[in-house]
């Protein structure tokens, strides 16, 4: 039966009235088609009427100032996008549909990559936009990257070298920012949009032009950001919490956070609801929940969390923004306001965020350390089921940001319970990974060393964070560069490993191309040891009472700062190394097979890169995705016997 | 390598996507009015304001009473609307389609009107803030709702959708259902409590 979400996978639209005929554009037209040519014009557009809609208000109420430039940035952080996605042609369908006209049939013609040119498109293609999603979250981390060096430069001594303390602040709002919303939230997300819909045995995820919608949000969400450092008056500069009422008081560089945490908070929740319809509703034949493999698993889970949490940093951005410029008074305590109001909304996202950041590369790790152990993954079952526990638990824990925040005192115990409960989980999971690694035939590719290297530091940053969950252990370690050091051990040391581990073990499959092994291990061991010499001392300056978010510290910190910023600029230019290999393996590499890790997932079993429609038929499911050193195991079939396909309603 | 067509697709649900889809979204959107309770919550309970409303301020019960049967009502129509598209009966999906898309217009322009008369702005106090916190964000769903509505009674009357093919009437109408239970807890917490 034909349902309107399907017209994609549908061939014969004929005898439906709602379409109508495609017809390419020609001469003058293709200014007005969906493209970069109606990019030129329709942004200034938007953008021109968002500036004449709030002047015009204000003067025709009599409103002074009548050019208030935080309102005017408000409205138009929101129109000039809008303006850039309806050039891009990010709305068209939806506009044709909605105005009653016959909508244009999918003649599979945006579908795929077949340039260059096919990735700065919109395009609807899960393939095309996982890698449009990869490369631009690696863009952003080289940038993130080189901000972190900017202010580890201003660090390496003691008081004012280059930055003012504004700038100082801005600097460190922008790079975790940048690194939390543009790298490691979406990096998950492309890994994700390209492997998915393959490894459950679908043509494309459910909803294609959503897919494609929701990546053009996030290129407009780190713009945003960066643009904001060059505001007159100083970028965004309140940390990457940005609490109220303290980021109220801020300069008008403040509106850019706030508006680009919406886009990149919009961005990701339609991922996360696509993911979540795919995989309930797109599963091929036999992969039964039980048969799923763990990432499959882990972004499902995610989604759980990103759908449910994310509309909380969405409203406290809101209310952020009506204080700023329609003066409520949501958290001014003068006019009744909850001062740590704002914290309690933000955690209770940002929490559960943590784990949005880090359950996706669980399920990574799991895929890599099973495939390279060449055994099966150990406690399958319990690896999903603690996934869950994550799940229900990381909703919970929120308040054990702010111990020292002034909250209600009997909050304390019961978050701190929680927070070392939530350990008993991740726990399962380390313990289930080294009893995978138990007597297997390990392989210590790229991605293994990463794989590896991500579960001596996860450990190391999940034990400072079981210290830190105890309230007096808190008490005094809050706003030290002990807190920093967790948060680089379980974010770079956790999260950005497994996404290089990812990177590696897909990049045959998302391009085609082997990369060369030998700089996959130069990369890898420069990273580890650099990563190490720069975070681990923080342990040891943050118990020493130094505060982060500080330009300028006491002398007796200034030999070890110098330590830290020269490992840091090494462990920065190791990237330069990942930069030239994945760029040069891209277009010189050698061709890849179809299978390079011998592993059992769909994935595996298509070419590399897999066919525009990923497969000729759809494979039949019939066992465990795990079964590594089992004899006669298999994971799928092509060209069984088709079962009856279930009907959509 | 490639092939010009997918594969035919295979559903694992019995349970079409799109309605999936909506229902997570609305999971998503009543986190999103969560954050607006809470804050609320914080503003009157935690901070112990009391009176509540703070005087001199007072909430239009009655009125936004009235506007709260008008949109009960609207859900009414939207589901003879889709109803009747189910068994086939254009006249009543095009009749309920704008008789809903009439009441909503009308539960707007009366949230309008009661904003205008109202006696307070934005930046009176957290209740101020609370109270065109919750009712203006409804107000925006309404908008949306009203947006979609509009484009379904559209392709209504241009002879879209069938008794076999009514997704588009289905998803609008469990969006707007949400809209007007969504109201309910609204007018109870904000007018009533």
């Amino acid at each position: 039966m034909t349902t309107p979400a399907h017209e994609d996978t549908h061939v014969d639209h004929t005898d439906v009235p709602e379409h109508g005929v495609y017809v390419p554009p020609s001469g003058w037209h293709r200014w007005t088609y969906p493209g970069w040519l109606r990019v030129i014009w329709a942004t200034p557009l938007f953008g021109a009427l968002g500036l004449g809609l709030v002047v015009l208000l204000r003067w025709a109420a009599s409103w002074d100032p009548i050019w208030k430039w935080s309102s005017i940035a408000t409205v138009e952080l929101t129109a000039v996008p809008l303006g850039f996605l309806v050039g891009l042609g990010g709305f068209d369908y939806w506009a044709r549909y909605c105005s009653g006209k016959p909508t244009l049939p999918e003649d599979h013609s945006r579908h795929g990559a077949r340039s260059w040119r096919d990735y700065f498109r919109i395009n609807t293609d899960h393939k095309v936009i996982g890698v449009q999603y990869v490369v631009t979250t690696m863009t952003f981390f080289v940038i993130g990257g080189f901000l972190a060096l900017l202010f580890r430069a201003e660090l390496a001594h003691p008081g004012d070298q280059y930055f003012n303390p504004q700038t100082f602040n801005a600097l460190v709002t922008d790079h975790a920012s940048l690194m939390i919303f543009l790298v490691i939230i979406p990096a998950f997300a492309g890994l994700g949009n390209f492997v998915i819909p393959l490894m459950i045995g679908a043509a494309d995820m459910a909803f294609p032009r959503l897919n494609a919608l929701s990546y053009w949000l996030l290129p407009i969400a780190g713009i945003m950001l960066l643009v904001g450092l060059a505001i007159p008056g100083g970028g965004p500069s309140a940390g990457w919490t940005c609490y109220a009422p303290l980021c109220q008081h801020q300069p008008l560089g403040d509106v850019f956070f706030n508006m680009a945490v919406q886009w990149a908070g919009a961005s990701s929740i339609m991922t996360a609801l696509n993911f979540l319809v795919t995989i309930i509703t797109m599963r091929a034949p036999g992969m039964t929940f039980w048969r799923m493999p763990l990432l499959v698993w882990a972004n499902f889970t995610t989604s759980m969390l990103v759908v449910l949490a994310t509309p909380f940093i969405a409203g406290s951005q809101f209310f952020v923004m009506f204080d700023r410029v329609m003066h409520t008074n949501f958290f001014e305590a003068g006019n009744g306001g909850y001062v740590i109001g704002y914290q309690h909304i933000f955690w209770f996202y940002s929490h559960p965020a943590v784990y949005i950041m880090i359950l996706p590369g669980f399920g990574i790790i799991s895929e890599v350390v099973a495939v390279m152990s060449r055994k099966p993954i150990f406690g399958y079952r319990l690896m999903a089921l603690s996934l869950l526990a994550i799940l229900v638990l990381g909703f919970s824990v929120w308040a054990h940001h702010m111990f020292v925040a002034g909250m209600a005192g009997w909050l304390r115990v019961p978050i701190m319970v929680t927070t070392l409960l939530i350990a008993v989980p991740t726990g399962i999971k380390v313990f289930s990974w080294l009893a995978t690694l138990w007597e297997g035939r390990i392989h210590f590719t790229t991605s293994m060393l990463f794989a590896v290297g991500f579960i001596f530091c996860f450990v190391i940053g999940g034990l400072s964070g079981i210290w830190l969950g105890a309230v007096p252990i808190d008490i005094q370690a809050n706003q030290s560069y002990y807190i920093v050091a967790h948060i680089h051990y379980v974010l770079f040391g956790g999260s950005v490993f497994t996404i290089f581990a990812g990177i590696y073990y897909w990049y045959p499959k998302m391009t085609g191309r082997m990369y060369n092994e030998r700089l996959g291990q130069l990369h890898f061991w420069l990273t580890f040891i650099g990563f190490n010499l720069t975070f681990f001392p923080m342990h040891y300056i943050g118990l020493q009472g130094m505060p982060r978010r500080v330009a300028d510290y006491a002398n007796r910190f200034g030999g070890i700062n110098e330590f830290i910023s020269i490992a840091s600029f090494g462990l920065g230019a190791s990237t330069l190394i990942f930069l030239y290999n994945m760029i040069w393996s891209w277009a010189h590499g050698p061709a890849a097979p179809n299978n390079p890790w011998r592993g059992l997932g769909i994935e595996w079993q298509v070419s590399s890169p897999p066919p525009i429609f990923n497969f000729e038929e759809v494979p039949q499911v019939v066992g465990s995705p795990y079964e590594y050193g089992v004899p006669g195991a298999r994971h799928v079939i092509f060209g069984a016997p088709q079962p009856e396909p279930v009907p959509a309603d | 390598m490639g092939y010009d067509y997918p594969p035919p697709i295979h559903f694992s649900s019995r349970i079409s996507p799109v309605i999936v889809g909506i229902f997570l979204f609305i999971g998503s959107e009543i986190m999103l009015f969560g954050s607006f309770f809470t804050v609320y919550f914080f503003d009157r309970v935690v901070n112990h304001t009391h009176p509540w409303p703070p005087p001199p301020y007072e909430r239009p019960v009655f009125v936004a009473g009235v506007n709260t049967l008008i949109l009960v009502t609207s859900s009414f129509t939207m589901h003879w609307a889709t109803q009747s598209i189910k068994r086939g009966n254009r006249a009543g999906l095009q009749a309920g389609m704008v008789l809903t898309f009439l009441l909503g217009l009308t539960f707007l322009l009366t949230q309008v009107i009661e904003y205008h008369r109202i006696g307070f702005n934005t930046s009176d106090t957290s209740f101020a803030a609370t109270f065109f916190g919750l009712t203006g964000l409804h107000g925006c769903h309404v908008f949306v709702g009203l947006t979609i509505l509009l484009a379904m009674t559209i392709r209504s009357f241009r002879g879209h959708f069938s008794p076999e093919h009514h997704h588009g009437i289905e998803v609008g109408g469990i969006y707007w259902h949400f809209v007007d239970v969504m109201w309910i807890i609204v007018y109870t917490t904000v007018y009533l409590l």
